[in-house]
């Protein structure tokens, strides 16, 4: 052993480094987030409490009842039930289990009309199950709610169109689908193309 | 021995470690003998995290099973992804855009980082320091963050796809993870500043489990666990897939196949996983992220069309009940494909019978085997020391139980 091992040794050189930079560490910015009073921003495509995007213009939601949301979900938590009203499927039942979602966005990135979204909320817990049980109504409520705090008039999500994924195999809704506006448009505007596209798309 | 002495000799005692126990990294039960405070039978018991995922699997189209991936080893669920795209892509021969592979190789190199920042955090709070802990979740929260930036989802990413990637990264991600990784080294000296010459580190680490390289071949260990007794063994190195082949870096080597020189072996691991994540940047091509002839996720569960294999004999007595319509029958096939997780050697072993979905899927977990070595590592040592194994052969119960 060298002077200088006994030297370390002895005056537990290791030890006062690790201190020093335990140390230096208090006069540096805190990292935590105070969380309920800040808040970490959220990203877009951030994949929280799921929602049906509410039509501007008919102030329905725009599924078609494809089925390929309940086919594609891995833990199969979306119900949906179409029933035959005045010679036209009717979505009359659509409900997702949010307490067995395992937010992978599949269901919104088959969606043919970018109906469905998953929000950037994601202060949602409830003690109540049945509270994260969500129907049609609840989506669009979903929606409302969603819409109301974004900042922005439209709102994108990025899953709708992935990019750097080729949109030429994508359904045309899909292909042409812009943003969606985030306020209820008051005046009822002319047939928009958006009111039209359900028909475009091939029942299954 | 007096006679005196001999009356105060100690009794073995059996006691149950876990499967609540902080120090266990999960629900893994030892059963430890002991003598006074040394080990003489160690049993790990595993399964409390049983999921089912492989049978699961079974019921699942392919594009399906991918999130199922992300719960195996939570703390790497990106590197799992990868894995499984990369099997699933050669059993499917689908290839893979340029870009995507390059995107793939930065964030399986990001979850290296994140999972051994997650295992050093861990290995040295329950080794007894505490700081480390606190000073490595600031930059694991980093990485969460840029998994966030790109696909929205920061521990379940589901960010891969059977043909690429799900969605582009943006010039925002790549900003924030060159800043990242110009910061992140100097964030490896300050870990190292406080234990690598530490005495309490040293003591409880040297020394410690020591398994020679032919015994750790022998039982089947892979990935740093492996590489602390010396072996080189890389699947990025021996069999490249995704980037690796075009992108240049080492891998470190322990020599005396301790606790330590696993340590340092992953340490260095951070140092490389930058420099592999740089050249990536710089080499970043353009161009689409994901193969338009690749699988969607409507892919069929009936037979999947196939460009005409050179169809191989139906396996022997393993003709199923429910073979579909096609004409000539269920064209069996296996394929083995292993890829380098954080933890060791992910493998995915597929049995198709040609159809949308795997006839049978197995998953051979690091963690798993790794378990197996634990009593080995710990019989004969003391107590205190099986902490330090179960933390240097860095296993997710997750994973192990599947």
């Amino acid at each position: 052993m060298t002077v200088r091992d006994i030297i370390k040794r002895a005056f537990l050189v290791e030890i006062i480094k690790g201190m020093a930079l335990t140390l230096k560490m208090m006069f540096t910015k805190p990292v935590t987030i105070q969380y309920p009073e800040e808040r970490r921003r959220v990203y877009e495509g951030f994949r929280g409490r799921h929602a049906f995007v509410r039509d501007a213009v008919s102030g329905k939601e725009k599924c078609i009842g494809c089925m390929k949301c309940a086919n594609i979900c891995p833990a199969q938590c979306i119900t949906i039930a179409k029933e035959k009203i005045e010679n036209k499927l009717v979505v009359v039942k659509y409900d997702i289990e949010a307490l067995r979602c395992i937010y992978c966005g599949y269901c919104v990135e088959v969606c043919p009309v970018c109906a469905l979204v998953l929000t950037e909320e994601y202060e949602y817990s409830s003690t109540d199950k049945a509270a994260l049980y969500f129907d049609k109504e609840k989506l669009l409520k979903n929606w409302d709610e969603f819409a109301a705090k974004q900042q922005s008039e439209t709102y994108f999500n990025k899953f709708w169109r992935p990019d750097g994924v080729d949109s030429a195999k994508m359904p045309k809704s899909k292909r042409e689908q812009g943003p969606v506006p985030t306020r209820p448009v008051l005046k009822p505007a002319e047939p928009a193309p958006v009111a039209a596209m359900p028909k475009e798309t091939a029942q299954p | 021995m007096s006679p005196h002495l001999r009356r105060l000799a100690t009794k073995e005692l059996t006691i149950n470690m876990g499967p609540q126990h902080p120090a266990t990294h999960g629900v893994l039960r030892l059963v430890l003998d002991l003598d006074g405070e040394k080990v003489i039978k160690c049993t790990p018991y595993v399964g409390y995290l049983h999921r089912g995922t492989e049978k699961l699997g079974e019921n699942r189209t392919y594009p399906m099973v991918l999130p199922l991936t992300d719960r195996l080893d939570y703390v790497s669920s990106m590197a799992n992804n990868i894995g499984y795209c990369v099997a699933v892509e050669r059993l499917l021969g689908v290839s893979v855009p340029e870009r995507a592979k390059f995107i793939r190789t930065i964030m399986a190199e990001l979850t290296r980082i994140a999972n051994h920042i997650v295992w050093l955090a861990t290995h040295a709070l329950d080794i007894g320091a505490m700081t480390v802990f606190l000073y490595s979740m600031r930059e694991r929260e980093k990485i969460l963050e840029l998994y966030e930036m790109a696909c929205g989802a920061r521990l379940t990413v589901t960010y891969p796809r059977i043909g690429g990637v799900r969605c582009d990264i943006n010039q925002e991600f790549i900003d924030a993870c060159t800043a990242f990784i110009n910061e992140f080294p100097s964030h490896v000296e300050e870990y190292e500043r406080l234990i690598d010459q530490n005495r309490i580190w040293l003591v409880r680490t040297k020394g410690i489990g020591v398994i020679s390289a032919e015994e750790a071949i022998n039982w089947g260990l892979t990935g740093p666990t492996l590489r602390g007794s010396g072996v080189p063994y890389d699947v990025r190195k021996c069999a490249p897939y995704d980037a690796y082949d075009q992108i240049d870096f080492d891998i470190p080597l322990g020599t005396n196949c301790d606790v330590y020189d696993r340590y340092r072996c992953r340490m260095e691991e951070f140092r490389q996983s930058v420099r592999i994540i740089r050249q990536c940047l710089e080499k970043l091509p353009g161009g689409l992220v994901l193969n338009p002839d690749a699988p969607g996720y409507d892919m069929a569960a009936g037979p999947r069309k196939k460009p005409a294999p050179p169809a191989p004999p139906p396996a022997a007595g393993a003709a199923p009940a429910e073979a579909p319509a096609a004409p000539a029958g269920p064209q069996f096939e296996d394929l083995y494909v292993a890829t380098e997780v954080p933890k060791g050697e992910l493998g995915f072993y597929f049995v198709s019978d040609g159809t949308g979905k795997p006839y049978r899927m197995h998953v051979r977990a690091p963690s798993f085997v790794h378990a197996s070595v634990l009593p080995r590592l710990c019989e004969g040592g003391l107590v205190a020391d099986v902490i330090a194994n179960i933390g240097t052969i860095d296993i997710v119960l997750g994973e192990c139980d599947r």
